[in-house]
This record gives structure tokens, sequence and C-alpha cells, in this order.
């Protein structure tokens, strides 16, 4: 009687610390498939697993699975009517904004996660980071010095979806809820694909766990896509040597040509 | 099967491309035109950036054109003297359309000036051609005889200084015109991706005043020295021409070439030229459209820099 007491005892004695615990006992493994994804001549895209197990994975947590391409700067303009014809206008240069960005979860985002965690890790379509360096002032707002404004202002938004809607379109942008599979024993599988105009360069590949709002254990994982074989080649060729590759061209042109007349003039 | 693309860095259907060389090669055969004005809308349409689609294409032209200036090379039906001061003025041409096409570029404005250059020139050439041949077939279907041909008077041109003779065309004249021609025309192949045998065939013609027969084999030997060296440029300061790409248009351009010439020969000569007309309306019609016409998406979005 007394042991039971005083099991009841200790199991009350630890319950409080762990509900206390402000870092719960959790943590998170991934890893992909393949970690280099190779651009073949028969290239047409190619399929992407990220698998992985969350330890004091319990009911009501979610896992989100976010997949970022090589940071490129993009030039975003908006066309407008000149003289009856629509022209590109108003550019404005967004630096180091992901090329690929796919986001795989368990169930949709705005259903487990507080916004403030999505803005700050930049998780999901709405929250893509996008700077604009060269629209941006510092000023003093209300006493505070160096505060940075972006003379965009509101437009920022307009701008971050037509840069979604574009690169979705060319499945470069992805958000899939539900994209990621809970299996037994905290397991869990994400599949997503990489579309054949993926560009090439170093991929990072982030899966948070969430609970109550906010991730609470992340994983890092990195993943790079490189051409291969001829495309490698001649890539390398056309930029490191490029009169080389010129040369080469215009023998490929002047050979076929030569060839052709042969051919019908024996006819 | 879907072939990746290593410059475009894009892959596409084989037997597209393949079927695309084919039909425009045809096209040209039985035309009688280098079919860059038409390939290279279609590129950009098939999502090859311009920039690749307008380097890879000079490159698919040189070839067809070897093929032809080598045949009219053995009918003697070329005049090299004349061709020589159109690559002279088509070389800087090139360069300064090489320049140009990559200050566009970073402007974000090349796909603007490039479908503005189309419809320009494919409009004014369409419809002039396509008068003339309407022209050409109600005179034959009213068996009326040809008019004739005006006595030559003397103009501006004949004026100009730098006199020089052109024993093969029997042209005794200045060296500007050509000099002004073979510069636009070398512009051109490197701003739109043509050859510019639509524009110089024409101006041969009807401004050089060369006889007929010298006056298309002149045309390819000019083109292919200005497309070799459009393909050397952009490949060596843009980094834009696709082998891969190329090397299947080739092969689809130069068995369709084929089957177009002997498609050819059983169709009459205006019906083919009226055809041709109707084509190069079509095109620059459906490019005037796309000008004109609400944008599905507002928003472009331009990569910045190049790859890595």
């Amino acid at each position: 009687m007394i042991r039971l007491v005083l099991g009841v005892a200790a199991l009350l004695s630890v319950a409080p610390a762990w509900a206390q615990d402000p870092v719960p006992d959790a943590r998170i493994a991934a890893a992909v498939t393949e970690d280099v994804v190779e651009i073949r001549s028969d290239f047409a895209g190619a399929p992407l697993t990220v698998f992985g197990a969350a330890e004091g994975l319990q009911d009501g947590d979610d896992i989100v699975v976010a997949v970022r391409g090589p940071q490129r700067d993009l030039r975003v303009m908006k066309k407008e009517r000149v003289l009856g014809i629509w022209i590109n206008a108003a550019p404005v240069r967004f630096e180091d904004v992901a090329s690929y960005y796919a986001v795989a979860s368990t169930r949709p985002l705005q259903d487990f996660a507080s916004f403030g965690a999505l803005r700050r890790n930049g998780i999901g379509m709405a929250h893509l980071p996008l700077r604009a360096p060269d629209e941006e002032r510092t000023e003093t707002l209300l006493g505070v010095p160096g505060v940075r404004v972006s003379d965009l202002g509101a437009e920022i938004v307009d701008y971050r979806e037509a840069v979604v809607r574009n690169k979705t379109r060319q499945s470069l942008y992805v958000e899939a809820d539900g994209g990621v599979e809970r299996l037994e024993g905290g397991l869990f599988i994400a599949r997503l694909f990489l579309p054949s105009e993926t560009p090439v360069g170093d991929y990072t590949i982030e899966v948070y766990l969430f609970r109550d709002g906010a991730p609470i254990a992340t994983r890092q994982a990195e993943l790079s896509v490189a051409k291969a074989g001829l495309e490698r080649v001649l890539y390398d060729l056309a930029h490191e040597r490029p009169i080389l590759y010129g040369l080469l061209a215009l023998i490929l042109a002047a050979l076929s040509g030569w060839l052709a007349a042969l051919v019908t003039r024996s006819r | 099967m879907q072939i990746y693309l290593p410059i475009a860095e894009i892959s596409l259907n084989l037997y597209l491309l393949l079927g695309l060389g084919l039909g425009v090669g045809f096209l040209s055969g039985l035309l009688g035109v280098g079919g860059g004005f038409l390939m290279t809308p279609i590129l950009i349409f098939l999502g090859i950036p311009p920039a690749v689609a307008v380097s890879t294409q000079a490159n698919q032209i040189m070839a067809s054109s070897v093929s032809g200036a080598l045949a009219h090379w053995r009918r003697k039906s070329l005049d090299v003297k004349m061709g020589v001061v159109l690559i002279i003025g088509g070389v800087f041409g090139s360069v300064l359309g090489v320049q140009l096409f990559g200050y566009l570029r970073s402007l974000g404005q090349i796909d603007l000036v490039i479908s503005l250059c189309y419809v320009g020139f494919l409009g004014i050439i369409g419809s002039l051609m396509l008068i003339e041949s309407i022209h050409a077939i109600r005179r034959r279907l009213s068996d009326a005889p040809a008019p004739k041909r005006r006595r030559r008077k003397r103009r501006l041109i004949d004026r100009l200084p730098f006199k020089t003779r052109f024993p093969v065309s029997g042209l005794y004249m200045s060296v500007i015109p050509p000099l002004a021609i073979g510069f636009l025309v070398g512009a051109l192949a490197a701003l739109m991706g043509v050859g510019g045998g639509f524009v110089m065939v024409p101006a041969m013609i009807y401004i050089l005043r060369m006889p007929t027969s010298v006056v298309i084999g002149t045309s390819l030997f000019q083109i292919l020295f200005v497309t070799a060296l459009t393909t050397f440029l952009q490949a060596a300061q843009n980094q834009t021409v696709d082998i891969v790409l190329a090397a299947i248009l080739i092969v689809g351009g130069v068995v369709g070439a084929q089957m177009g010439v002997r498609a050819g020969a059983r169709v009459k000569g205006e019906e083919l030229r009226a055809g041709l007309a109707l084509l190069v309306v079509a095109v620059c019609a459906k490019l005037a459209w796309d000008l004109a016409a609400t944008p599905a998406d507002l928003y472009v979005l331009i990569e910045a820099g190049g790859a890595p």
C-alpha cells in the first residue's frame, strides 16, 4: 500500500514538471531517398521523397516539410498598356528568392500553425520571404531611429502573389496540404516532385514538428540537383569555354549543311 | 520521349521538336524561305527562353544556308563580290544586334522588341507579297500580258559615291546601298533569330535591281556568313546557343526541306507566293493580337543574372 502511494506520488511529481517544460522532449530525424538528383538528357522531372521519424509525436501534432531551391535574384515587372500594347514596366528587384519552393504538411497550415510561427520561418506561399533592398529606406519612425521602411508598402502583397502564381504555373512552387503522410510509430513520409524546369543547385529541406501552433523541433537535410552526363559536359563547355563551344556549333552547322548538299546532289 | 535541353534548361518532347523542324523545313523548301520567322516564335511559345530561341535559330539557319549556298555555288548563280559587300555590312549589323540584344535583355524589354520587329516587318512584307501575288494570279486568269518593265530611271542611289562594278550581276553602282542592306539584315538576324532573306531578297530585286537569277544564291551566301558570326557571338558572349536543340532542328529541317522542294515542283509559283504571304500575315496578326490583348497575368518574372 505504501509502495502504491509512493508510486502515485512519483507519478504526480513527474507530471507537473513535464507539463512545465518549455521545450518538450521531441526530436525529429529526416532524410531524402536521393541526396543528388541528376539531370540527364532524358530528365523529365523526378520524384522527391522525404521521410523521417518524430520522437515524442503526440496526437494533434503536425509535421511540415519545406524544400527550398537555390536562391536567385528575381525581377518582377508589371505590364502596363501604352498606346494600345502591353509593355513591361515598374520593375522591382527581389533578392535571394527561392527558385523552387515546396511545402507539404499533414493538414492545411492555417489549421494548426499560428500566423507568427509561419511568418518567422517563412513557411507557406503566403509567407514567402521577399526582400527588395532597392525599395527600402531607413527612417526614424516615432522617435525610433533605423527603422527599415519599404516603398512598396501594401503592394508587396500583390508582388508576392504574382511570384507565387507564376512559379506555381511552372510547378516550381507547390503547397501540398496533406502531402505529409503519418505512418505508425512516429514515422512520416512526404512525396514531392521536381519538375523538368527544376533549377540546378543546392536545396535545403526543413522538417518542422508543430505543437500548439509553434514548431517544437526542426531538422535540416540537404539535396543537390546537378546536370550529369552529356548535359553537364555541354553546359560546362558553353559556360567555361564559350569560344570553343561557339566554334563547335559552327562546325556542326557547316558539316550538316554540307552533308545535306552532298545527299541532294547524288540524287 | 522527353529530351532535356542543356542550355534552354527545359525538357521537351523529342518528336515534337523533330516534327517542328520537319514542318518548317518543308515550308522553307516549298516556298524558298528560311523559315526562321516561323520557328523562333514557335520555340518561344513552347517555353524556350527568347534569348536561347533566337541564338539557336541562327545556328540552324546557318546549316540550311550552307547546303543552299553550295548548290548555287555549283550552278554559278551567286554574285560573290556583291555577297562580300553585303557580308561586310552584315558583320557590323550583327555585332550591333548582339550588343543591343544583351542590353534590351537587361532592361527586360527583349520580348517586346522581338514582337514589335516581327509585327512590323512581317506585316509590311506579308501585305506587299499578298497584293503582288493576287495581282499576278488575276493577270494569269484574265490572260492579260504582263506589264512592260519601266525604263531605268536615274535614282538617288545612282548619285551615291564609291561606285564599283559587279560583273556577275551586271551592275555598276555605289557600295553604300548593299552595305546598308547588309547591315540591316545582320542586325535583324541577331535580334529576331531570322536569316533575313525575306527582307534581303525584295531589297536586292527592287532597290539594287540585281538579276533574279543570282538573288537567291547571293542572299544565301550572305545569310550563311552572318548567321555563322551571330551564332559565334551569341555563344561567346551570352552563352545562349543550345547545340542539342540546334541539332534536332537541323535534322528535321534538312529532311523537311527536301520534301518541300519536291512538293514545290508540282505547285504554281503565284499560288505558292500567295500561300507564303497568307502565312506571314497570319503570324503577324497572331503576334499583334498577343501584344494588344489583355494578358492573362499582368506580372512577369525575369530571372536576373544567369544560372550558377
